[in-house]
């Protein structure tokens, strides 16, 4: 116990003497620079009213300092700052676990939402997972993920923020719908493999099976070819040709809107104002041509 | 169940084989891709004679003496380019015209570019069209000219005919869409999820590189498999490797689509199929297809993929005209232009078709006996180039 005292003592006698040579430096370093600057000072009125203000200026800070100082050096000062010193662990360590508390929230709603894709997806159950995958993606994407692009922005560049987050949101779900379409046309391939395969062991046990490598080609082909017609007509590619072009189109919309706000900033046309301009040339030479017409100023007159 | 019967030793020394051979046309191939290659398109000299913004009318220098009173104007589709129909000398729709005698005019829509993104049909038929049209008529000194529509423009020159059919002699479509309701094609599948709205707000024009992929996608396994396995199996033919680079070169020169265009299109004809019901309004007019009063020949492929025969073949009972014909070529949608097959059987068609029609105005103007001749006319043609006689029957009242 006694110890501990004998430390705060020396601690507060420590602190209150560096607070006064602080204070003594601080204030003859000051000292010092006014009247270097009143030695150097011009002799003109207005000069001598702008370098008084800065004098003044000085003055104030000067003294304000050396109150300050001589405030922080009084031993009771001192005590309350070396108590407030022991307390800052406790207060950081309490901010720490909050902080942490909060992530821990934040991280456990992520797994809660990742535990989700379980059952998301139970019912494609992965048996195939080339052919849910992309399908199964996009679902839990949209329930689960995709609600944080929406989250409301606050403050000035919230418009900003919101359209940065638009694109992202599109991106993922052009993403997803440009996946699901290239696996389908590569569905025809991998089916084209097996059927060859399958026709191939009945050639081979039929004794029958051609020496030309090219024909080996020529009924691949036909086979792939009937599958691309089959896939083409059916409902499932028509509906994923749409959503492919749906999501392309989504995507280019919000990242041209996105670069438009920085065009914005360049002393650049934006392609906005280049089709408001094109619009309205457009209508002007309608209206030009419809009044040529009316005038009978067909082109061989003009011409003439 | 029986041992397998495998030739191992036949399909082995055939694969060597194969590799020998394949590296003696590596070996030559080299040389015939590193020396000088004739691969250019749309030879055929001509003049622009006429401009209005990126649209340009293409005068032919006639290579013989003009054999016909009508010229006869040429309207592409706004997808890919015009110079399809002059590819290659040899295979060239423009050479075997030319040839026959025709004073031949062609539309060059252009490339598009944003600036055009606000161009409707209405812009494309009754402006550009109708610019090239009067141009024409004008120069000539005529009332009416020949109009040939391709695809698209074929479409483009149904609904001009209709709107202005005192200014077309005689209209030739060639696998044009006009019946957009059938589920044979694709195209007329797809279009029919897609949203033209959101793709056109969002990107102006569409991109022909974004076309193009689609039309790659009808059919990836000879589009994109098959087709260049072949060109590798032949790139030691130089006429063939030059052949295959002049259609390489037309296939991938696609010009953007105007937004505005496209929006309608896929709207009011791929969508609500409001064309063959003679129920489109373009430029604010109905587009009465019973208007289209001349005569008219109809080509389409059989084994078009992308403009089917079930989307061409209703045009010809739904027009007014009494001289309306039907022609089904065996043949795909490129076929009918560039294939060797079809260069004696369309063209040269064309050609005989237009001359039994070429009458001057004047005696067009002797209402009963025209109108007799030509029922006379249709009568033969029924029974010699009508693949429908269903519908000829209905057309005729038979």
């Amino acid at each position: 116990m006694n110890a501990k005292h004998d430390d705060n003592a020396s601690d507060q006698d420590f602190l209150s003497a560096w607070m006064k040579t602080a204070g003594d430096l601080w204030g003859n370093m000051f000292r010092v620079w006014s009247d270097a600057a009143a030695t150097f000072q011009p002799s003109d009125a207005s000069s001598s009213d702008a370098s008084g203000h800065v004098q003044i200026s000085l003055d104030a800070v000067l003294k304000s300092w050396q109150v300050m100082s001589s405030t922080m050096a009084r031993p009771e000062v001192t005590d309350s700052l070396l108590k407030g010193a022991g307390t800052t662990p406790d207060i950081l360590m309490k901010m720490a676990q909050s902080s942490l508390a909060g992530f821990l929230e934040f991280l456990q709603k992520w797994f809660e939402r990742a535990g989700r894709i379980g059952k998301s997806t139970e019912a494609y159950t992965f048996e195939d997972l080339d052919k849910n995958a992309f399908r199964a993606w996009t679902e839990i994407y949209e329930k689960e993920f995709r609600q944080f692009f929406h989250i409301p922005q606050l403050g000035l560049t919230r418009f900003y923020q919101e359209k940065l987050h638009r694109t992202l949101d599109k991106f993922n779900l052009f993403q997803a719908a440009t996946g699901e379409f290239f696996r389908l046309l590569y569905l025809p391939m991998t089916k084209s493999f097996s059927v060859i395969q399958e026709k191939l062991g009945q050639l081979s046990e039929a004794g029958e099976l051609p020496e030309d490598s090219k024909q080996y080609y020529q009924m691949w082909i036909k086979i792939l070819e009937g599958h691309y017609m089959t896939l083409f007509q059916s409902a499932e590619y028509i509906e994923t040709l749409a959503k492919t072009m749906d999501a392309l189109a989504e995507f280019s919309a919000a990242k041209n809107d996105l670069l438009q706000d920085l065009l914005n900033a360049l002393p650049v046309s934006t392609q906005k104002d280049m089709d408001d301009l094109y619009h309205e040339i457009y209508l002007l030479k309608k209206r030009i041509k419809a009044l040529e017409k009316k005038l009978d100023r067909n082109p061989k007159k003009a011409a003439g | 169940m029986g041992e397998p019967k495998i030739p191992v030793d036949l399909i082995l020394s055939k694969l060597v084989e194969d590799a020998d051979k394949a590296r003696a046309r590596a070996h030559k191939a080299s040389d015939v891709l590193l020396g000088p290659l004739d691969s250019e398109i749309a030879t055929t000299p001509y003049e622009v004679v006429h401009q209005e913004d990126r649209v340009r009318l293409k005068h032919y220098i006639p290579v013989t003496d003009i054999k016909y009173n009508t010229p006869l104007l040429v309207v592409y589709a706004l997808i890919n380019r015009e110079t399809m129909l002059d590819l290659q000398p040899g295979r060239s729709v423009v050479e075997t015209l030319l040839a026959h005698g025709v004073d031949l005019y062609m539309i060059d829509w252009g490339y598009p570019t944003r600036k055009d993104r606000f161009l409707t049909i209405d812009d494309h038929v009754n402006g550009y069209m109708d610019t090239m049209v009067n141009f024409i008529r004008q120069k000539h000194n005529l009332k009416k000219i020949n109009l040939m529509g391709i695809c698209m423009g074929g479409t483009f020159c149904v609904i001009y005919s209709a709107l202005n059919p005192g200014k077309i002699k005689n209209l030739i479509t060639t696998v044009t869409p006009t019946n957009f309701d059938t589920d044979k094609g694709l195209l007329h599948v797809w279009m029919k999820a897609v949203d033209p709205d959101r793709l056109t707000d969002t990107f102006g024009n569409i991109s022909g590189d974004v076309m193009n992929f689609g039309f790659l996608l009808l059919n990836p396994a000879r589009l994109m498999i098959d087709k260049y396995v072949g060109f590798f199996e032949n790139m030691d033919n130089k006429k063939f490797v030059e052949n295959f680079i002049r259609m390489e070169k037309w296939i991938f020169d696609s010009p953007d689509l105007p937004g505005e265009t496209f929006r309608q299109f896929i709207k009011d004809f791929y969508q609500k199929n409001l064309l063959i019901q003679s129920k489109l309004e373009v430029g604010g007019k109905r587009v009465d297809l019973k208007n289209i009063s001349m005569p008219l020949i109809n080509f389409y492929g059989k084994y078009d993929h992308l403009v089917p025969p079930e989307a061409c073949e209703l045009l010809t009972g739904c027009v007014g005209s009494q001289d309306a014909t039907d022609v089904c070529l065996e043949t795909g949608h490129i076929g009918i232009y560039v294939s060797s097959k079809c260069q004696a059987e369309f063209a040269p068609r064309i050609a005989a078709w237009l001359a039994e029609r070429d009458a001057p105005e004047q005696k067009t103007r002797k209402k009963k006996s025209a109108a007799l001749k030509k029922s006379t006319t249709k009568a033969a043609k029924k029974t010699k180039s009508s693949r429908r006689p269903r519908k000829h029957a209905r057309r005729t009242g038979q």
